[in-house]
């Protein structure tokens, strides 16, 4: 069974169809890169994963769980399936170390005090911002936010972790702060699934590649294969659009 | 008659503890009806939402006066019982305070960017949680300045209740004016007082103001 299944999804905004159909399976430890046009539901995808939208049919399991059925307990399966978002969306009036430890000592994962501080330490290595613990989001760059914000998932030490465009708010000298990260965590064998314009990455890190066109999956595959041969038109239009 | 003394001053200083009294009273159960009517403005609930965004238009709709004389007159017609005018005053400015509170607060929730919330509720915190950790620390600083300002509202208001009798600043000048008819110095004087309870108020909303502006 893989970790995430994803069958037939549809899904409206009012009138407008954004997910029109989507089938998309994720095994454990894959890293799984979403690209496509702007407005072709990469985002919307992503967050119905992790139940922030609310679906019109088919359905999506993560750990065999269903998502969004009435009985799943949203904030169980939250704590373990993460995400990440092109804004950050740090909580500007905690530390770096609050911000982090927040969540796991409200969840009663950890206990406030030193394990808190041993657990974003910890977690701050991995992203290699061990001194900024103390500060707060206001004071650091946004490749460093971005490092936190990332940091603060791993500290709930989920089984999946989701990337909406991470690195597109970033002044381009900082992306590959941030990149390094997510490389970093996919050698470590997370499963990951990311919506990114970073080509390279996506040709070099990732396991499977799904190329979404008008609310479907147009292609997925090998990431070398689909760059090398696209099937269809509108890939290859793409691909070459952002080269 | 008798002329204004310094004994008259210290008659209306010591009214000042019945305006502060009626301060608190609103304060203490105003502010948590406000932290309510808020949070269901703010809320998933759509009954809850229209419910709270009706009284706080209804109440914001009418003058204190009114909200005076329906608690003054009204709670001994509807309880059927006769209630000490501190219980009615103090009814009819809980109301005025959780209201007008209300709306600032729902506004300053409002000010907090959903992406807070999301962010908070990705990370499988309660929606309690997320009000009390990540959106409310947030909302009080952004409606702090705001709240300051209600708060001197609120004490020159109050000097309405000398309407219905309820001896605080404004009915004690009254008094004064009357027993020394000197009306002139007498009200100077509670202006005066006012003056010295509301300014420094002002001020600090002022400061506080200019802080989350520099802080933005
Ligand atoms: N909350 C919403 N309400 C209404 N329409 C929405 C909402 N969110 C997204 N949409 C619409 O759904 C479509 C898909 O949006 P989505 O954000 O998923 O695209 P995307 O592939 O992530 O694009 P981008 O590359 O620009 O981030 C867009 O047309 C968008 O306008
Ligand atoms: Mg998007």
């Amino acid at each position: 069974m893989a970790l995430v299944e994803i069958s037939n999804v549809h899904k409206s905004f009012g009138e407008v169809e954004v997910l029109r159909g989507i089938d998309l399976a994720v095994e454990k430890g894959e890293i799984v890169t979403i690209i496509g046009r702007s407005g072709s539901g990469k985002s919307t995808l992503l967050r119905c994963i992790n139940g922030l939208e609310q679906i019109n049919g088919g359905e999506i399991r993560v750990a065999g769980e269903q998502v969004h059925s009435r009985s799943t307990d949203l904030r169980k399966l939250r704590e373990h399936v993460g995400i990440v978002f092109q804004q950050f969306n740090l909580f500007p009036h905690m530390t770096v170390e609050r911000n982090i430890t927040l969540a796991p000592v409200l969840t009663g994962k950890i206990t406030k005090g030193a394990a808190a501080r041993e657990l974003a330490l910890k977690v701050l290595a991995q992203v290699g911002l061990e001194e900024k613990v103390d500060a707060y989001p206001g004071q650091l760059s946004g490749g460093q936010q971005q490092r936190v914000a990332i940091a603060r998932c791993l500290a709930m030490s989920p089984d999946l972790m989701l990337f909406d465009e991470v690195t597109s708010a970033l002044d381009p000298e900082l992306v590959g702060e941030v990149l390094k990260v997510m490389e970093d965590l996919a050698t470590q064998g997370m499963t990951m699934i990311l919506v990114t314009h970073e080509m390279n990455f996506a040709r070099n890190v990732a396991s499977k590649l799904v190329f979404m066109h008008a609310g479907m999956v147009h292609e997925e595959g090998r990431p070398a294969d689909l760059f090398a041969n696209p099937a269809t038109p509108e890939l290859a239009n793409f691909i070459s659009s952002v080269r | 008659m008798r002329g204004f003394t310094i004994s008259d001053v210290l008659t209306m200083l010591a009214a000042v503890q019945w305006t502060a009294t009626l301060v608190i009273l609103a304060l203490a159960f105003g502010a948590p009806l406000a932290l309510l009517l808020a949070r269901m403005c703010t809320g998933r609930s759509r009954l809850a939402r229209l419910v709270a965004t009706g009284i706080l238009q209804l109440v914001q709709g009418v003058p204190v006066l009114g909200l005076l004389m329906f608690f003054y007159f009204g709670m001994p017609v509807f309880l059927g019982i006769k209630v000490p005018a501190l219980v009615s005053v103090g009814a009819a400015f809980t109301i005025f305070t959780a209201a007008f509170l209300g709306e600032i607060w729902r506004g300053g929730i409002q000010a907090v960017h959903v992406a807070q919330g999301e962010a908070a509720a990705c990370l499988g915190l309660t929606r309690w949680q997320t009000f009390r950790h990540v959106v409310a620390p947030q909302a009080f600083s952004i409606a702090l300045p705001a709240t300051v300002g209600f708060l001197v509202q609120l004490i020159k208001n109050t000097s309405l209740a000398s309407v219905v009798g309820f001896v605080e600043l404004a009915r004690a000048g009254q008094l004064a004016s009357a027993a020394t008819f000197q009306p002139l110095l007498s009200y100077a004087c509670v202006a005066a007082i006012y003056f010295a309870l509301c300014f420094p108020l002002t001020l600090w909303s002022r400061s506080l103001e200019d802080k989350l502006n520099g802080a933005r």
